[in-house]
């Protein structure tokens, strides 16, 4: 599997090696299910022993997911990308996988045991972002600082005039909610389009989607461009009038930053989650309730007002760069 | 097929074995298979640390990803090699040497020196010997390594042989005059015994070293002093390019090395067509040499290294002839890498 965690750990690695210090990644292998196979591993990763190699000290250990954000060393910081949801926002959640088990609970409670005890351990907690840290603070009692990185290949986003059409450049997954995308397009009062694109084809979702967008009578103004390249992604960016990013509870989301790199207004929901940290209402975009009708009017909003969009959009870069989105700042906070 | 290679590693240290690791993972890529690495961080200091590493290994949980059956696990590191999996294949890379024939070597092995050592070993020993038969199949990365295998824990294991890195860019060229002892320095490749060597030869040998004296201070302080110390001439760092160069256009390669896991220099000294002078404690080159018809063993002595050397020297035809024996030696072996995925997928 190599998804967005894969990428942030390479990145990393790259930017301490261009800071002029050794970084390595040590991967440890893990299986959520059964459940009582987390308890395992977790065990498996306390075991381990990553103070030296080859008799000199490992001056830093840089903690990012779970379990292995549990290997001991004397100087440990955090940053967590996220803890193993299912054990908490998950938890009862219906795309959660671990409360439908018999010992799901005890395994839950062991998984809480063990952030909440071990995780303080660290020299020092950050997360990828404030949805993750607040969720610490939730669920553990723990403090942690957000702490802010770039999307892959920041530097190589532009912008160009809008055309007709947002941008829709999720994964097709529930949690990143297309249906309710296609549902607001059809409550629209304008002629909105909506251009869907995905980095890894899944043919099967594609298709359910397709059939609604058609069962939503707006089949005629949405665009399937499945897997498109980095570059066709830049330009779809670049010329579109703003971007679509209503997700349930993302952790960080690259896309809402990818869009102020594009200089476009962002779309999202009350309840996205990390969009919301980088979002400001009326001023970068527009927050929506996770609504058909919330979410069609917000569409509407964008499309009738494209002077506005463009200034939204213009603010949203401005916003990124106050905000110190930087690898330098990243390594900064974590080595000091 | 989905295939995880697991092995041990030291972070930031990159040897043979992760070289192999890596080559192992694009052979498989490269005959259609979905293959990762996964490296366990192994640290063997304190000793009293190892067995809880040992169970940290069999925690983990290979058997699936994301949903999707792992088809098989082929182990080559210890304690990498124990993770469980009901289709695990070990390619036996080593065990872990300080338990084992290094346990005798106090100044190579450090288990020994600890209070400890001895449990620590009897633990080692006995994982091994309990948990390396749950692999479908045990192959060992030479009959040297598969003969440790058999001795200390009574398993048995068939030798699998791979090509060294970049095979298909050796070449032959000329044969010039001098020998060529590869890299890197150290006390187990016993460069200053080749050196010893150049002084006992009658003829004019002359002798080309991969690396650097600065390791053998008091040896190439001898060196100086000598007659002969023009005839042996250190070249530093070398690029694979420079070193495959050196291979084409020598007389012979010489190799002094004590007790090596598998036999590389031999390997590539072949597959330039050149004939190979190996101690007869060497270990892992010696798998293949044939003797007196694709190179020379000579005892570890000064004396015994120089009088083949000699040989070698003054036979400019039968050196040759005994090079082309070499690469024919090669191709005889089936040592490729699709003949390892092949064994190892079976």
């Amino acid at each position: 599997m190599r998804g967005g965690a894969e990428v942030l750990a390479e990145e990393l690695r790259r930017v301490l090696v261009e800071a002029g210090h050794k970084a390595e990644i040590v991967a440890i292998p893990f299986k959520g299910y059964p459940p009582e196979r987390i308890l395992d591993q977790m065990l498996a990763c306390r075991l381990l022993d990553l103070s030296e190699t080859a008799a000199v000290p490992t001056d830093l250990l840089i903690g990012l997911k779970f379990p292995a954000y549990l290997i001991p060393h004397p100087h440990k910081i955090i940053w967590m990308i996220h803890q193993h949801r299912q054990a908490y926002d998950l938890w009862q959640h219906p795309l959660g996988d671990l409360h439908p088990y018999a010992n799901g609970a005890e395994v839950r409670t062991a998984i809480h045991a063990a952030d909440t005890k071990l995780l303080p351990q660290s020299r020092w907690l950050f997360t990828i972002s404030r949805n993750v840290a607040l969720r610490l603070k939730t669920y553990c009692g723990l403090n942690a600082a957000p702490l802010y990185h770039p999307p892959l290949d920041a530097g190589r986003f532009y912008t160009r005039p809008a055309e007709d059409f947002l941008y829709f450049p999720s994964r097709i997954n529930p949690l990143k909610r297309q249906n309710l995308a296609l549902e607001a397009l059809a409550r629209t009062r304008s002629p909105v389009r909506i251009y869907f694109s995905v980095p890894a084809e899944e043919p099967g979702l594609e298709r359910k989607c397709a059939e609604l967008a058609r069962k939503n009578g707006v089949a005629d103004r949405v665009q399937w461009l499945g897997a498109v390249s980095e570059e066709r992604k830049l330009d779809l960016y670049a010329h579109s009038l703003g971007v679509l990013f209503p997700p349930l509870d993302e952790d960080y989301g690259y896309i809402t930053l990818e869009a102020m790199l594009a200089q476009k207004p962002v779309i999202t929901c009350t309840d996205s989650g990390g969009p919301l940290e980088f979002v400001v209402d009326r001023e970068t975009g527009i927050v929506a309730e996770p609504t058909p009708e919330s979410l069609a009017s917000a569409m509407d909003d964008l499309w009738n007002h494209r002077e506005r969009a463009r200034q939204w959009g213009n603010a949203g870069r401005q916003r990124y760069s106050d905000l110190r989105i930087d690898w330098g700042n990243v390594i900064e906070n974590l080595l000091q | 097929m989905k295939i995880l290679i697991a092995t041990s590693g030291v972070p930031f240290i990159r040897g043979d074995a992760e070289i192999l690791a890596e080559s192992l993972r694009k052979a498989l890529s490269e005959a259609g298979h979905q293959a990762e690495l996964v490296v366990i961080p192994f640290k063997p200091c304190p000793p009293s640390r190892i067995p809880e590493q040992i169970l940290a290994c069999r925690l983990l949980d290979l058997t699936e990803t994301c949903g999707v059956r792992i088809d098989r696990v082929i182990g080559l590191k210890f304690p990498a090699y124990l993770i469980p999996h009901e289709k695990k294949v070990i390619w036996l890379l080593h065990q872990h040497r300080a338990a084992y024939e290094l346990w005798e070597q106090p100044e190579a092995g450090d288990l020994m020196h600890y209070p400890d050592g001895h449990l620590i070993r009897e633990a080692i020993r006995q994982a091994d010997r309990e948990l390396i038969p749950e692999a479908r199949a045990v192959y060992a990365l030479s009959e040297n390594v598969s003969e440790r295998l058999r001795r200390y824990s009574g398993i048995a294991a068939e030798p699998l042989y791979h090509p060294p890195a970049n095979a298909h860019l050796f070449h032959n060229g000329s044969a010039s005059d001098y020998f060529f002892c590869p890299g890197p320095v150290n006390s187990t490749n016993r460069q200053w015994l080749a050196i010893q060597a150049v002084a006992q030869c009658r003829e004019r040998v002359h002798i080309r070293l991969g690396g650097e004296p600065a390791s053998f201070p008091q040896q190439a302080k001898s060196v100086n002093k000598g007659k002969w110390s023009d005839r042996v001439e250190w070249l530093g760092r070398l690029s694979e390019e420079q070193k495959r160069d050196l291979y084409a256009n020598c007389r012979g390669v010489i190799f002094p090395g004590v007790d090596e896991g598998y036999g590389y220099v031999a390997l590539e000294a072949m597959l330039a067509s050149k004939p190979v002078i190996a101690t007869s404690d060497c270990g892992g080159p010696l798998e293949f040499v044939l003797a007196d018809q694709t190179g020379l063993v000579a005892h570890p002595t000064p004396e015994s290294l120089a009088q083949a050397m000699d040989r070698l020297w003054a036979g400019r035809r039968c050196a040759a002839a005994m090079g082309e024996a070499g690469r024919a030696h090669y191709q005889d072996l089936h040592i490729s890498w699709p003949n390892v995925v092949e064994k190892l997928l079976c």
